[in-house]
């Protein structure tokens, strides 16, 4: 009888969910797709956290592996929910006050749940094995007010991905300079390093669409690397930063250069590629990708292991060879009340087994870099490439401001970085002066402009 | 139900009773799912309209300002230009491409069967297959299907996506791709009530084949092009997966529509209420859109 009746309160929780789903999109899309956002039986009980993950089918196994060994080594169970559309479902979620106890996700959406107030906040030293966690992973999670908001759980860099075996044939060194990486990608696109007698080669792929940003995230280690700030820190807050003379001359070289200069150096489409449909790599028809470690796996698959290199960013302007790094938190959903079972996970997953066991398997690793310093990536996965990601990280990264809410600033920068490349007669300064004011509109809807 | 309550005795009363009921009875299920699935979730989203949405922290009332902040920013001024230009040339090019579909395909033959559902098959399939099959057919080299074509006549290759003067009618050329079969259907069924006898008469008077088609299709056809119409003006204007899977609303914003800006302010910047206001805005519009066509529709059936 209790057990029916703990049915039809599930069924109505689920009712519930699901209504409130719809409520959020509804008027988005009439009905709106509703994935695996409703719960299952577990969730309701104590000893069982309800995680969820932004994962595609196959990095989800890897994932069912960890919390497999988590749940025979803590007997605590793990209602385990990868989501691939994590932000619209979340918000479904977040409207009816009920979020997954654990949630893993990019770090640079820490500034965005926390301003949503979605987020517990997490005392570091509750975290059994925190001191393993480098202070330069751990400054990722503070928010604004110096809380920590999230624990680290894998990190990442770009790098850049050359086609070894073309450079190679052309008789190219490996590139060390944005004058090099210019020159290379013209000797792809022109010099027919396939060998088929065809055009139909380009020199680097470029994921240029606005759409969810990705033309910002890709153009944002170019921008570090021709000495560029998007956002300025200024005392407790922020001013835009991207009308600087150093903004006007990187933009302007990567519009010259890459997007409005000679045929070829960039892939055909970029200015509506996102990475889901950027292939052209590991397709086999251009030489170049600036992108994060996470492709590795899939190029090996495609193009083997010996037909390409991993190397670190060539150096810009500034003098530096600074990347984007980003990564994923573990984040813990407002009011659940399992407090004790959340940190026993966080702990195992980032304790050298958690990341290992996330490091490695058959399927998509879902941690990059560890965040766990007894780790080494290369030693983990037997890989000298994975010590050049590793470096890059350490040495050579940003990260989007986290502590903000960066979403609008990644989104309005993506927005009139793509204008700017599109219209290849405009003219950068004005593009970018109107960016600035945006963003510091973007700064003073959040009591950030300084 | 003045008659229920002359009519002596109970048992008639209960028939007309159940008579009344019985109706609601079939029609609860769906009206059951439709509340729940869909007027509540709208009339939550006309709530949340007026709200800065912060579900942990207490959604803020900030009255119109959501409206007022969708309506001046000039991304969506520019969207609602791209969303009118987009659903009045997909509705107006599916009709046009519909209707000659319909009229070169009516008929009994077998072969037309089989023609006729191969035409068809663009409305079953998923508007994100089509939209990734189109982006690879408009591949701006001499690879691309279309491309390839145009090489053949030594002209191109064209960047259709790629450039924000063309985006927008690449993208209106997939939809009426899309669109123009399921118009053909309705269409083909308004053929098949034609009466035949007309066109025989309409031959034996000599009657040109315009003039068969301007006095005798086209009044015939006409409800048919009503239903096509009204539900042209819903589907143009809530136009989102195409052009999210074709262009991203790219590139420079090119090809946004209403649905793509409404989407990236909901999802992409998380302003919830932002977002509901833009629908809403959507809601409204799609509803005096189609009163209005409903109304000249039945104007014209009147005359």
């Amino acid at each position: 009888m209790r057990d029916r009746r703990r049915c039809i309160a599930m069924r109505l929780r689920r009712v519930r969910r699901l209504t409130a789903s719809l409520a959020v999109s509804g008027l988005l899309f009439g009905t709106a797709a509703c994935g695996s956002g409703s719960g299952s039986a577990r969730a309701d009980d104590p000893n069982t956290l309800e995680v969820w993950t932004r994962s595609d089918p196959e990095s989800a196994k890897t994932y069912d592996r960890v919390f497999a060994a988590f749940t025979e080594k803590t007997g605590i169970k793990v209602d385990f929910q990868p989501v691939m559309n994590f932000d619209q479902q979340l918000q479904s979620r977040a409207s009816v006050k009920d979020l997954p106890d654990v949630m893993i996700n990019d770090t640079a959406l820490m500034g965005s749940y926390q301003a949503q107030g979605l987020l517990k906040a997490v005392t570091p030293a509750s975290i059994s094995g925190h001191a393993e966690i480098t202070a330069k992973s751990w400054s990722s999670t503070v928010g604004l007010d110096g809380k920590h908001y999230g624990i680290p759980y894998s990190r990442q860099a770009m790098t850049l991905f050359v086609r070894k075996d073309w450079r190679e044939k052309l008789g190219l060194p490996q590139p060390r300079t944005w004058q090099d990486t210019l020159a290379l990608a013209k000797a792809f696109a022109t010099r027919d390093p396939d060998g088929d007698g065809k055009k139909d080669t380009y020199g680097m792929v470029v994921p240029g669409s606005a759409q969810n940003g990705y033309v910002a995230w890709w153009g944002a280690s170019y921008l570090w690397q021709g000495g560029v700030q998007i956002l300025r820190k200024q005392g407790s807050g922020y001013r835009p930063a991207m009308d600087s003379a150093a903004a006007v001359r990187t933009v302007t070289w990567m519009k010259k250069n890459l997007f409005c200069g000679d045929n070829g150096v960039i892939q055909p489409s970029a200015l509506t590629s996102v990475t889901a449909n950027t292939t052209n790599f590991q397709d086999g028809n251009a030489g170049m990708y600036l992108t994060g470690p996470y492709n590795i796996s899939t190029f090996d698959k495609a193009l083997g292991k010996d037909k390409y290199e991993v190397l670190p960013a060539p150096s810009g302007p500034a003098g530096n060879n600074d990347v984007l790094a980003d990564g994923e938190n573990i984040y813990f959903g407002a009011r659940t009340g399992k407090a004790k079972q959340e940190q026993a996970l966080a702990a195992f997953l980032v304790s050298p087994e958690g990341q290992e066991l996330a490091m490695t398997g058959d399927h998509q690793p879902v941690v990059r870099i560890p965040v766990n310093s007894t780790l080494d990536a290369a030693k983990v996965r037997h890989d000298s490439r994975w010590s050049v990601v590793q470096k890059a990280y350490e040495t050579a990264s940003v990260q989007f401001p986290n502590a903000p809410d960066f979403a609008p600033v990644k989104q309005d920068t993506a927005d009139a970085l793509n204008a700017i490349f599109t219209y290849c007669g405009s003219d950068v300064r004005a593009g970018l002066k109107e960016l600035n004011d945006t963003l510091a509109g973007d700064l003073k809807d959040q009591e950030l402009l300084k | 139900m003045t008659a229920t309550a002359t009519t002596p005795g109970p048992r008639r009363a209960r028939i007309i009773g159940k008579k009344a009921v019985l109706p609601w009875l079939f029609l609860a299920p769906g009206l059951l799912l439709a509340l729940v699935f869909k007027f509540l979730p709208m009339g939550k989203g006309v709530w949340l309209s007026f709200f800065e949405v912060r579900p942990f922290l207490g959604d803020k009332w900030v009255g119109l300002d959501n409206y007022t902040r969708v309506l001046t920013d000039h991304r969506f001024q520019d969207a609602i230009g791209h969303t009118l230009l987009l659903g009045v040339g997909m509705s107006l090019g599916g009709i046009v491409v519909g209707s000659a579909l319909a009229l070169l395909l009516e008929g009994q033959a077998r072969s037309l069967k089989i023609i006729r559902t191969a035409v068809f098959l663009p409305v079953v399939t998923a508007t994100a297959v089509v939209g990734e099959m189109w982006r690879l057919m408009y591949y701006p080299t001499s690879d691309g299907l279309i491309n390839s074509g145009l090489g053949l006549l030594g002209l191109g290759p064209v960047p259709y996506l790629d450039n924000p003067d063309t985006a927008l009618w690449a993208t209106m050329a997939m939809g009426i791709w899309m669109l123009a079969p399921y118009n053909m259907v309705i269409i083909l069924a308004g053929l098949a009530g034609v009466d035949r006898s007309l066109y025989e008469a309409a031959a034996m008077d000599g009657v040109s084949l315009r003039q068969r088609l301007r006095h005798i299709t086209l009044p015939a056809i006409r409800p048919a092009l009503g239903i096509v119409l009204t539900l042209a003006a819903i589907r143009g204007l809530r136009v989102f997966t195409e052009v999210y899977v074709l262009t991203g609303g790219g590139p420079a914003g090119s090809t946004d529509v209403w649905m793509t800006r409404a989407y990236t302010l909901g999802f992409t910047r998380n302003d919830i209420g932002g977002a509901s206001a833009a629908s809403v805005v959507l809601l409204c519009v799609t509803l005096l859109l189609t009163v209005t066509v409903n109304y000249l529709r039945k104007r014209g059936d009147v005359r």
